[in-house]
């Protein structure tokens, strides 16, 4: 079994992979990549969490990975509004640079 | 005699005129001339009534009929406020008089204002002044008595100002109620001391207004006999209060009830026109004729008596407050009838003469108070002097019907062409003139000799009575001025002015009014009349009526034979100056050029007062003004500004910029981090490591 610690530097490499990715890309597909980069490393940490569960009931011990399908399918929805959002951006201002869509500004 | 069962029916004496206000306020445009003849119809079954009334309550043995039953609001503490209606001689007598005016100004007006416009507004406020004014009369407690009170002064301010087009009937009618608004605020404070000081919560009945004269065992009805529902809160206390039933002495009092006495002379100065709020009246005379002569006779000036009338009863415990109540009506009968010689409005100078006689009733008032009888010499003047003075003042109307102008100096010659309203204008001077067999001569004659009596107890009432005297002398003179120089000579100043009689739906109310000028002076000899005036010594040179017969009093006699003979020389003076068609103007280098301008312009009251309201109120409302501008609106601008400079500088915040929120997010992350692993243990080990 892999140790807990390196399950763990893993996850928080990824997070920390994809909020760089959102902090510094402005491309809008990179963006969606980053976001989908954060959200598996949590769901990494769910399925971690669950595997060392201390717990007997089986029931339990198996939520976190209940919460990882439920997770991957959030993601899967995340992703097919975020290409619509780029789809329409791109309709809308002809790119798909983030730093060109400032319309939300007052 | 049908009992007092039927007073019940008293509440439909007010209620008639109501319905009519409502209907024609509503409906008025659709009904021909705009509803006179609905106004007419109510108000001349309030008028029947009235007289029914009066009769049953001056043939009646148990005096009063009052109904509290109908509670409008009740406190926890037991005081109830009610509104309820009170049947007494004097609200009987007051009826009467309202109403046989009220009905003869109705009828008058059909033809006076048929070529005015907005006729369903005017006969609505009509109706609605003469529901105000019955209820008045009619009112048990000071609270309902207030909210007819402010009733009335509303419609007076509604029909002054019914020709509103006009700036200055605007501005007077304004000025009418901001003035009577003066003393009205007096009156309140006045009311308000005897709701708490003089009551005391213990004993609520005070809130019920003195009975206005009250019937004794023997079944006369006197003034102070029994049954005051005026008992001290505490029985041991000595506390001015009367003990019911006794009038010890006439200086009994305190000076809160002085103060509660002069403060409700207040309120019946401003809407009497008395000195120094009377700067009203003359003004007033920018409504139309018939509202003038309703005001003047028997409704707005009336009301400010008739409060006097009825706490006279409170008020006469104090020989100070009934002192400056003779003082003001005395000094204003002078004032006003000085200002009425000068006059060159014919109805000005009636409005004149109508302050001057007030003065006389609120002396008479006074001196009642002072020699401890009920009021009824001065309602008696009231009742005669309603007559007469709408007589008067229904007599302009019809001439200035006929000619178009007010002025005085472009009349004259009118006898011929208008006989019935010059001879009912006589008989209308003559009574307010005091000349027998007149009814005014026999009312003033009672006023001067009560007024007589009470300085024969207090000496400063000496020279008022002398005023009094002069103002005699000033009334005669200054009404038959007018008279000559309207009626008399053989053609008018003005070339081209064409008089005519008015037809006799106008003529009909001047010579009903004339024939009851006529009797009203001597009403009190018959049936129980005289029970209607508590207080009322009926008399004449000298002889005076009482229940034991005729008593003779050679004072009495002195003062009657000093008015004569003053009130003739006020009018063969006017004949001399003005007579037979002669108009006399003051040569221009003539000493008394001085006190005429002085006179002509109303002793500057009106530009003191301006004064007093641009320099001082002003300057207060200028502060208030300042502070409300700078300092309440400062203070919330100073947050306003606050907040949207604050936001202002906010907003730079939003970028637009997806990736800087990204960022934001990012710290807040690790602010939050840094926040779980090191906050909380830290703040753990403050709290003791619980």
């Amino acid at each position: 079994m892999i140790p807990l610690d390196e399950l763990l530097v893993f996850s928080g490499l990824l997070f920390s992979i994809g909020i760089f990715g959102v902090l510094t890309r402005r491309n809008f597909i990179m963006l969606l990549i980053s976001v989908e980069i954060i959200m598996n490393s949590a769901i990494l940490n769910f399925v971690t969490f669950s595997a060392y569960s201390p717990s007997s009931s089986v029931a339990q011990a198996v939520s976190g990975q209940g919460i990882a399908v439920v997770l991957i399918g959030l993601a899967a929805t995340e992703v097919a509004l975020g290409l619509a959002i780029v789809l329409a951006l791109n309709r809308i201002i002809g790119s798909v640079d983030v730093a060109k869509a400032m319309e939300l500004r007052l | 005699m049908v009992g007092l069962d039927f007073f019940v029916y008293a509440f439909l004496v007010p209620l008639l005129p109501a319905l009519a206000f409502v209907v024609l306020g509503l409906t008025g445009k659709s009904f021909r001339n705009g509803g006179g003849l609905l106004a007419v119809g109510a108000e001349g079954l309030a008028l029947l009534l009235s007289v029914f009334f009066a009769y049953e309550e001056s043939v009646s043995t148990t005096g009063i009929y009052h109904d509290s039953s109908f509670v409008w609001m009740g406190l926890p503490d037991g005081t109830n406020f009610v509104m309820g209606t009170l049947m007494s001689p004097l609200g009987a007598l007051m009826l009467l008089v309202v109403n046989i005016v009220g009905f003869l100004v109705v009828v008058y007006s059909l033809e006076y204002m048929s070529h005015e416009e907005g006729l369903p507004r005017y006969y609505a406020e009509l109706m609605l002044f003469l529901t105000a004014m019955n209820l008045v009369c009619l009112a048990d407690n000071f609270l309902e008595f207030i909210l007819a009170w402010e009733l009335v002064g509303l419609c007076s301010y509604l029909l002054i100002g019914f020709f509103w087009k006009k700036p200055e009937a605007a501005s007077a009618a304004k000025k009418a109620f901001l003035v009577t608004r003066v003393g009205d605020v007096l009156f309140f404070v006045g009311v308000f001391i005897f709701f708490t000081s003089l009551a005391g919560v213990v004993n609520p009945s005070i809130t019920t207004l003195p009975y206005q004269g009250q019937v004794c065992p023997g079944g006369q009805v006197t003034w102070a006999c029994a049954g005051f529902t005026f008992a001290p809160p505490n029985a041991n206390s000595n506390a001015p209060f009367l003990a019911p039933g006794t009038i010890t002495s006439p200086g009994y009092g305190s000076n809160l009830m002085t103060l509660a006495g002069l403060l409700i002379l207040g309120g019946a100065a401003g809407k009497s026109a008395q000195f120094p709020l009377h700067t009203w009246l003359p003004d007033a005379m920018e409504g139309p004729t018939t509202v003038s002569a309703l005001i003047h006779a028997a409704t707005m000036v009336a009301a400010g008596v008739f409060l006097l009338a009825i706490t006279s009863i409170y008020i006469g415990f104090t020989s100070t407050a009934a002192l400056v109540i003779l003082g003001i009506g005395s000094f204003t009968s002078l004032f006003a009838g000085t200002m009425g010689v000068v006059a060159r409005d014919i109805k000005r100078v009636i409005a004149y003469s109508t302050m001057s006689q007030l003065g006389y009733m609120v002396m008479g008032v006074g001196a009642s108070s002072l020699v401890l009888v009920g009021p009824g010499d001065a309602m008696f003047h009231l009742f005669t002097h309603a007559f007469f003075k709408a007589l008067l003042f229904l007599s302009a109307g019809s001439v200035i019907h006929a000619v178009g102008t007010q002025d005085l100096f472009a009349m004259g010659g009118l006898l011929r062409k208008m006989p019935v309203t010059a001879f009912t204008m006589l008989i209308g001077a003559l009574a307010l003139s005091g000349i027998p067999p007149f009814s005014g001569f026999f009312s003033k004659d009672g006023l001067l000799a009560l007024t007589w009596a009470a300085s024969q107890h207090y000496a400063v009432a000496l020279p008022f009575f002398l005023l009094a005297l002069v103002g005699v002398f000033l009334t005669g003179f200054y009404i038959f001025r007018l008279w000559f120089l309207t009626f008399s000579g053989s053609h008018s100043r003005t070339p081209g002015l064409h008089g005519h009689e008015p037809s006799w739906i106008m003529r009909a109310p001047l010579v009903a009014l004339a024939g009851l000028t006529l009797v009203a002076g001597v009403l009190p000899l018959f049936g129980g009349f005289a029970n209607l005036l508590p207080g009322v010594q009926w008399g004449t040179l000298g002889y005076s009526y009482t229940s034991s017969g005729w008593v003779f009093s050679s004072s009495d006699l002195m003062v009657a034979i000093a008015s004569l003979v003053l009130a003739f020389a006020g009018v063969g003076t006017a004949y001399v100056f003005w007579g037979n068609g002669r108009v006399f103007s003051l040569p221009e280098n003539s000493w008394l050029r001085a006190p005429h301008t002085l006179l002509l312009r109303k002793y500057y009251f009106d530009e003191v007062y301006d004064g007093l309201a641009h320099g001082v109120i002003l300057g207060v409302a200028r502060g208030l003004d300042w502070f409300d501008r700078y300092v309440i609106d400062g203070t919330i601008h100073a947050f306003e500004r606050l907040f949207s400079q604050a936001s202002e500088r906010g907003r730079r915040i939003q970028s637009g910029l997806v990736s800087n929120y990204a960022s934001w997010i990012a710290l807040g992350l690790v602010v939050l981090l840094v926040a779980i692993i090191y906050g909380i243990p830290w703040l753990d080990s403050l709290w003791g490591g619980g």
